[in-house]
């Protein structure tokens, strides 16, 4: 199966670029952080750290990740194997989908005492990092180098933080439910402090819908942005 | 196995054509080789007709179907070794090559084998960032072959490799021709375009002029003399003759039966040669 071997390499070429190395680091930082707090605050700081890690660093690290493999030119001889972009992409889907479930989980596990909602935090966390990872790949089209693409990524970051901000402090504004870090991170919050059924239900619709746009999307521009720049 | 008609380019957000209208036939088992100096439109035509580079004039069939109708299993019957060496730098040559290969229905089972043939097998297990440019060229060129392909495309193989590892890739694409492949190189160094190709098409400013055997355009084209070198009292003096009628040449005899001679070389135009006189451009 050639998704399973891209899946293989990408797990490999991220070990070798040291992606993980700085994963567990900042996985263990949350824990011992979060380990400390009393359990009032662990409710609403638990959740936040989540949803923040597999939208930040999946934004973060996909950007890398292409961006590395743009520069060293791997990607345009990846296009004349019959690896397809399909395949390409879900292997990058994928595999920072599991980074993203397993430092959620492990980070929940150790320093949450109390009772969550596990599937909706896995529903949650899956559909946030599929997300951001799309999100991601879009951030780098046209760039060339790391240092365009860090300057670029900057206002892709902050159209989705802004409002999300917002929407914690003021969530009266119910507009910004809209945002899709918005309902990314109501998932996660309501894994740990309840949400209503049809509520969860719209948020996941909502995001499935829109990972599914933005998967074609990506997957069609392939060629056009990944490859020539 | 490839055929290219009216083949017209230009890139994106620019209006001037980079390629302008080509024609070439490859053949099953040939050797054909793109000779040209720099920006003359040689990786351009490779990168179409590879695929690439979408949005061309013309038609380009290749192993029998046209170029826009083929899918993505087009690659399993190709090897293509671009002129940039684009490879994962943090993993080592072995790593490289079965990343790459795993992606093939075709998976090559003795990887060592090839990397033995390119003198890299001291160097297997080492990360691709330490590695030399000639060093990263020679894994590049063997990536291009892992599943055994019919038709290659490389482009500039031997630049920036010493004259020892330009021999050992020369070597191994005229061992690949003795397979059977069929083989689309392009080049700028007329020695390899005339050691190595059945035919060579010279592309100047995105037109090819001419296509021929290197054999054929130096007998049309280039002329064939005999020089003599000799001693005439304490000075040497140097005479040359066309082959042609040398047999007819008084000259000639009086020559090699009244003088002391020095060297007698017969002189043949090279591909360059012809390559300015037919096109009024120097190769680099
Ligand atoms: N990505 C590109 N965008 C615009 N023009 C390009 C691009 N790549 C090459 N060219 C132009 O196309 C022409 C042919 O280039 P190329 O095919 O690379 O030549 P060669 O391989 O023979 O050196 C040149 O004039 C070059 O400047
Ligand atoms: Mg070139």
């Amino acid at each position: 199966m050639r998704i399973l071997n891209a899946l293989r390499a990408d797990m490999k070429f991220q070990f070798k670029q040291g992606f993980y190395f700085v994963y567990v680091i900042l996985t263990l930082f949350y824990m011992i952080v979060i380990s400390q707090l009393p359990n009032e605050y662990a409710k609403y700081v638990v959740p936040i750290v989540i949803f923040t890690d597999p939208s930040f660093v999946g934004f973060f690290f996909i950007g890398g990740l292409v961006m590395l493999e743009k520069v060293q030119g791997v990607l345009q001889c990846l296009v004349v194997t019959p690896l397809q972009p399909l395949e390409y992409l879900l292997a990058k889907v994928i595999s920072l989908a599991v980074l993203a479930e397993a430092a959620g989980f492990a980070i929940t596990l150790v320093a949450y005492r109390e009772g969550f909602n596990w599937p909706l935090l896995f529903i949650g966390i899956l559909l946030t990092s599929i997300f951001f990872t799309l999100y991601g790949f879009i951030a780098t089209n046209g760039c060339n180098s790391i240092n365009q693409y860090l300057i670029k990524m900057l206002p892709y970051m902050l159209i989705l933080t802004i409002p999300t901000i917002i929407y914690f402090i003021t969530p009266s504004l119910w507009v910004l439910q809209l945002v899709p870090s918005v309902a990314g991170l109501n998932l996660v919050y309501g894994a740990f402090n309840g949400i209503a059924l049809v509520e969860a239900v719209m948020y996941i619709c909502y995001l499935v819908t829109l990972n599914v746009l933005f998967f074609i999307k990506v997957e069609k521009s392939f060629m056009k942005n990944m490859v020539k720049g | 196995m490839l055929k290219v008609s009216g083949l017209e380019f230009s890139y994106e957000g620019t209006k001037t054509k980079v390629i302008k209208g080509i024609d070439f036939h490859i053949k099953k088992g040939e050797i054909f080789g793109f000779l040209g100096p720099s920006g003359a439109g040689k990786t351009t035509t490779q990168r179409i007709i590879i695929g690439l580079l979408q949005g061309y004039g013309g038609s380009v069939e290749v192993m029998g179907k046209e170029r826009r109708d083929w899918g993505q299993s087009f690659f399993e019957g190709i090897g293509v070794a671009f002129d940039f060496p684009n490879l994962y730098l943090k993993l080592t040559a072995k790593e490289n090559l079965e990343l790459i290969s795993s992606y093939y229905k075709n998976k090559n089972e003795n990887i060592d084998l090839l990397i033995e043939r390119v003198g890299l097998l001291p160097d297997k297990d080492k990360k691709v960032e330490g590695f030399s440019k000639g060093m990263k060229m020679r894994l590049n060129f063997i990536r291009s072959i892992l599943h055994n392909p019919d038709l290659l495309f490389f482009d500039e193989p031997t630049s920036g490799l010493d004259p020892l590892n330009a021999k050992t890739i020369k070597d191994m694409i005229i061992d690949l021709k003795a397979q059977g492949k069929t083989i689309f190189l392009t080049t700028h160094n007329m020695t390899v375009a005339e050691q190595l190709c059945d035919k060579v098409a010279f592309i100047v400013d995105g037109n090819i002029p001419v296509i021929d055997s290197p054999k054929d355009l130096k007998v049309k084209h280039g002329s064939h003399t005999m020089k003599i070198e000799y001693y005439d009292g304490k000075k040497t003096k140097t005479e040359e003759f066309h082959m042609t009628e040398i047999k007819n040449n008084q000259r000639v005899f009086d020559i090699l039966k009244t003088k002391d001679i020095k060297t007698i070389h017969s002189q043949e135009a090279t591909l360059e040669d012809i390559f300015i006189k037919l096109t009024g451009r120097e190769l680099v």
